[in-house]
């Protein structure tokens, strides 16, 4: 077994993915008990990417990622009764309810938010690390988004001005394998969304198994290496799988038969756990961890659901710097 | 086939119908008498343009109109019946290259009657209104003969002098909006509530010796001097939590008891107008947090920068003339609200104090508290205790407690 | 004093303000080496380098997405688009992203930035390169929205964008670059949200925007010499923040709104002025309020049809004289 990976980066790429899976299984609990309204994309069989990159990443830099980013947010450290909170739209939430499952965000984690159209945030990420390079601060951006994102035109505008401008950013293609009901195959002209147009922006490509959160790690971690140093940007192309639908409304039927049985045969926290345990780690030792976490996803439930609606007199609030949103005199 | 109003000479504009010689469904022959026509210089015949049946009489006798108003509807024999309605004139729109949008394109209707009225403006109907005039007393000189504001403000201003010779030197001054609408709502509010004036005297001896003794602390560290009004204010809400139904609206036959008390502030724009910015959420605040919200409101006021959140949602309002010294001002109350409460001047007075070698005469900052309540919301007794709890409170509590 | 041309005045307002502050950053396409197509942004390469002003490709989504990126993260970043027609092409930049991240995240995200973009007639490029968008943009919340009409204000209310801490659309005309006009010398700060009245009368009150107002000044002469009629000229400025203030007190004076606008008639900020003024001061209204605004049609590409589309000096004239008595 490499060594490259110390015991300490190991078992927090362990922690990560668990607590992106439990919470992510609570969401969807909490949405059965009607006590998450409106939309919400889970992450579940894709926790080794987000774990992966964001104990690559400094503190102080940046992740941009899409409406698929409670795990994301999560990872960068953002209190679990924060998200929970949101998307229950309690005042406890990271934004009191004003943004929602779509758009967490928590700027003093790092998590410059989630956004909700396809592909704004890549030249959102572009310019924070603009930002970065111009303050020569070292920091990075990493930017995370679906395989459906490299079929619009930000994507394409982004890669090149963060190519030209050789921005410390690192692009991070979460390829599921469907854009939303549609194998990305299907309407897509290469085989690797991300990866196959990597040299039309003078880009390597770099595909890597986005279920295995080592591979994950060790490919951030150099990505994010040559961006800090100097070495302006990469595009990375994670495959992975989502076990549940696109979204809250869908149950995944246009899946064929023994498709999703198959990946989960390569669960990334099944996978990691099994790694762990041949490298040394004591079986209580996970099960602590384990256990740990779902203590913590419990008791931010019960914070979100002691926590208050948002008070109304939000609505008319942070239009503005002043804190209001008055649009006249 | 229309009958309209014949300019009757280069310089005419209207003309008065004077007599119709003929009735609705009478037959009429083309260049018979139809009726006649009086304007300021001649008397006139006029005759009908075609041959028919007069079939609806849209001016009657007596009544001037601009030229080119519809008159009369003639039924031609094979002509498309059209209704008699006193729809804008057909006139054919030109269409150019460009043009302009409408209702730029149309020519301007002409000026029409309705229901035996001219057509007035909102601010020669509210003009009108205010001065109790009948249009037909104001000679209009707008388009067609419009009344226009000009043309009100100037009847009036010639008939004020008219009537009060003696005060021909009185300067006319127009009311501004402020002005208008503080005029029009507590008009309204003596005539909805019934008003009832109740007053307290209050020793502030607890609160002056709070204000001063933090007097300099203060006004370093906010860049203001701290006034009564914040005690008043803090005082005022939390006797509303004893006494809720002083915060609150009349609604129909029902008392509405509002749960917050947001705090309406009467602020006077250096005599040329009184704004209420509203503390919202009062009662949650400390007295500091008063004291700062209530200058920041008066600043923003003055600056003429209140926007319309600021002023609205108001459920218990001060008034606060003290700084001019006054002894006593029954306010009127802001509608909906049923209560309104006036500050006015502290001043040291000769108080008689009991202590345990008997009485004594000491001088100590005393001021009145006055409410005005409507009765419809509560009785005497009820605004008599409240007023006694605001008391209680200025006097008795331990004010430098909350200003550290 | 010195006397600039309006082009130049944006030049000075952006040098002004990036020789204040480090953080000032430019981009946009062929605005630094070239000097803009407009030559707006002449000298500022020179004098602040390349890593300060930026020529960016064909990618106004990067652009946007770029100034966004780099005002939540410590810069004050000036867009610009080349023409205002084009914010449609990176209209999600703007109107889902930029203006509603900061109440989305509870305050969390500042983007002090400015996007200034050249707008409006008077060029004959034709219906995709001349038109008139600030009402889309009043049309979003969060979107703060100007438009200079002389050489001092654009310097003036250029800078105060780039101190203002919320997002600036910032429409400069593209009719206009080239009149002169006096700016004051030094550092010159102007108010966002505060209209100017340019010219006092007593029977109406006539709004105008940009390009607008020297033609809404210019019919206020000719009313007055020709027919007596005393017009008040309010320069509106900026559209969000609005000044209604001054907007109400003038109308109230006069009895009389008429406003000029080069937008074309649905759901121009004239309807929205015209709305504001019925609900507030109806009762000093002195005869129906007027809208003077382009045709609901696409701009034509010819001089002689693109002139008599936009509102004339001569239209204003003949709509009030028809419309005022």
């Amino acid at each position: 077994m490499p060594t490259d990976i110390d015991q300490t980066t190991r078992l927090a790429l362990y922690r990560r993915q668990v607590e992106i899976r439990v919470l992510e299984k609570r969401a969807y609990d909490l949405f059965l008990q009607n006590l998450v309204k409106g939309t919400s994309h889970l992450s579940l069989g894709q926790e080794a990417v987000a774990a992966g990159f964001a104990v690559a990443m400094r503190a102080d830099d940046y992740t941009f990622c899409t409406y698929r980013g409670h795990a994301h947010t999560l990872a960068r450290g953002a209190p679990m009764l924060g998200v929970l909170g949101e998307l229950m739209g309690r005042s406890a939430g990271l934004m009191g309810g004003k943004g929602g499952s779509m758009h967490l965000t928590s700027v003093e984690h790092g998590a410059m938010g989630s956004y909700a159209i396809v592909g704004a945030h890549l030249p959102v990420a572009a310019g924070a690390a603009w930002s970065a390079q111009y303050r020569g601060t070292g920091q990075v951006a990493v930017c995370f988004f679906g395989d459906g994102t490299t079929n619009i035109g930000a994507f394409h505008e982004a890669l090149n001005l963060a190519a030209v401008w050789k921005l410390p950013v690192v692009f991070v293609c979460e390829n599921n394998q469907y854009m939303e009901y549609t194998p990305i195959q299907s309407v897509t002209a290469v085989e690797h969304p991300a990866a196959d147009r990597a040299r039309a922006y003078g880009l390597d490509p770099v595909l890597i198994d986005g279920n295995d959160a080592d591979v994950v790690y060790r490919a951030a971690r150099e990505a994010i290496a040559r961006a800090r140093g100097g070495g302006g940007p990469s595009l990375v192309e994670a495959e992975t799988y989502r076990y549940s639908g696109h979204s809250r409304a869908d149950p995944g039927a246009y899946r064929p038969p023994g498709e999703l049985e198959a990946w989960t045969k390569k669960d990334p926290l099944a996978l990691y756990r099994r790694r762990l345990l041949d490298l040394g780690f004591a079986e209580s030792a996970l099960a602590d961890v384990e256990r740990a976490v779902e203590r913590a996803v419990d008791e931010a439930t019960e914070g979100a659901r002691a926590s208050p609606p948002s008070p109304l007199d939000v609505i008319e609030k942070d239009v503005w710097a002043d804190g209001g949103s008055a649009w006249r005199n | 086939m229309d009958v309209v109003m014949p300019q009757l000479g280069e310089t005419v504009k209207q003309g008065t119908v004077a007599v119709w010689r003929k009735k609705v469904g009478d037959r009429v022959e083309k260049d018979e008498p139809l009726f006649e026509v009086s304007t300021d210089k001649v008397e006139t015949d006029i005759p009908a343009p075609a041959a028919g049946v007069l079939s609806a009489i849209l001016v009657p006798e007596g009544e001037t109109v601009p030229v080119g108003t519809r008159l009369a509807v003639i039924e031609v024999a094979g002509e498309v019946r059209s209704a008699p309605s006193a729809a804008a004139p057909a006139t054919p729109v030109a269409t150019g290259a460009a043009p302009p949008p409408a209702p730029a394109a149309r020519p301007a209707p002409p000026f029409r009657r309705e229901e035996g009225g001219p057509r007035l403006s909102p601010v020669v109907r509210r003009l009108l209104d205010e001065h109790h005039l009948d249009p037909a007393a104001v000679t209009g000189t707008g388009a067609d003969g419009r009344i226009t504001r000009d043309d009100v403000l100037a009847h009036v201003a010639r008939t004020q002098r008219e009537a009060t010779p003696a005060a021909g030197d009185a300067t006319v001054v127009p009311m501004n909006r402020i002005r208008r609408l503080t005029a029009e709502r507590t008009a309204r509010s003596v005539a909805v509530s019934p008003h009832v004036l109740q007053a307290v005297e209050v020793d502030f001896s607890a609160v002056d010796a709070a204000r001063r003794a933090s007097a300099d602390a203060w006004k370093s560290s906010e860049g203001f001097s701290l006034t009564y009004l914040p005690f008043v204010a803090r005082a005022v809400c939390e006797a509303i939590g004893e006494f809720p139904h002083v915060n609150a609206s009349v609604r129909g036959e029902s008392l509405l008891v509002h749960p917050h008390v947001n705090l309406g502030v009467a602020v006077d724009l250096g005599f040329e107008g009184l704004v209420v910015p509203v503390v919202k959420h009062a009662q949650r605040r400390t007295l500091g947090e008063l004291a700062r919200e209530l200058r920041a409101l008066a600043e923003k006021a003055r600056r003429r920068a209140l926007s319309p959140d600021d002023l609205a949602g108001g459920t218990y309002t001060l008034s606060n003339s003290g700084p001019f010294g006054t002894l006593l001002t029954a306010p009127i109350i802001q509608q909906p609200q049923v209560a309104i409460l006036s500050t006015d001047g502290v001043r040291k007075r000769p108080v008689v104090v009991e202590g345990p070698d008997g009485d004594a005469v000491v001088v100590h900052p005393v001021g009145v508290l006055a409410q005005c309540f409507d009765h419809r919301a509560f009785d005497g007794a009820y605004s008599a205790a409240f007023l006694k709890r605001v008391r209680e409170i200025l006097e008795r509590r331990d004010w430098s407690a909350e200003l550290t | 004093m010195a006397q600039l041309t309006y082009r130049e005045a944006a030049a000075a307002g952006i040098a002004q303000e990036m020789a204040r502050d480090e953080r000032v950053v430019f981009l946009g396409e062929d605005v630094a080496a070239a000097g803009g197509v407009f030559k707006a942004t002449g000298g500022l390469l020179q004098r602040f380098g390349a890593k300060r002003v930026r020529d960016t490709p064909i990618s106004e989504q990067a652009i946007i997405g770029a100034a966004m990126g780099a005002a939540m993260t410590g810069l004050i970043p000036i867009a610009e688009i080349m023409f205002s027609d084009f914010l449609a092409v990176c209209w999600d930049m703007i109107a889902n992203q930029i203006a509603k991240t900061r109440y989305m995240t509870a305050g969390q995200v500042s983007l002090p930035l400015v996007i200034r973009t050249a707008n409006g007639s008077g060029a004959r490029f034709g219906a995709q390169h001349s038109q008139s968008v600030e009402s889309w943009a009043m049309a979003v919340p969060g979107l703060k929205v100007v438009a200079p009409s002389t050489p001092a204000d654009v310097k003036g209310l250029l800078a105060a964008a780039v101190r203002d801490p919320d997002p600036v659309l910032f429409f400069e005309h593209k009719g206009l670059y080239a009149t002169q006009g006096e700016v004051p010398d030094g550092e010159h700060v102007d108010r966002l949200g505060t209209a100017r009245v340019l010219r006092t009368g007593s029977d109406v009150t006539v709004v105008a925007l940009a390009a607008m107002v020297p033609r809404a000044l210019q019919a206020a002469e000719r009313l007055e010499k020709e027919d007596g009629i005393s017009a008040t000229v309010v320069d509106l400025r900026s559209l969000v923040p609005l000044d209604t203030q001054t907007l109400l007190a003038e109308t109230s004076r006069t009895g009389r709104l008429y406003t000029v606008e080069e937008n074309p008639r649905l759901c121009g900020w004239g309807a929205e002025i015209a709305a504001i003024a019925a609900e507030e001061c109806f009762y000093d209204l002195d005869g129906p309020i007027v809208r003077i605004t382009t045709p609901h049609v696409p701009l034509p590409a010819a001089d002689a049809l693109e002139d008599a589309t936009v509102p004339t000096v001569e239209r204003i004239v003949e709509t009030i004289r028809r419309t005022a008595g």
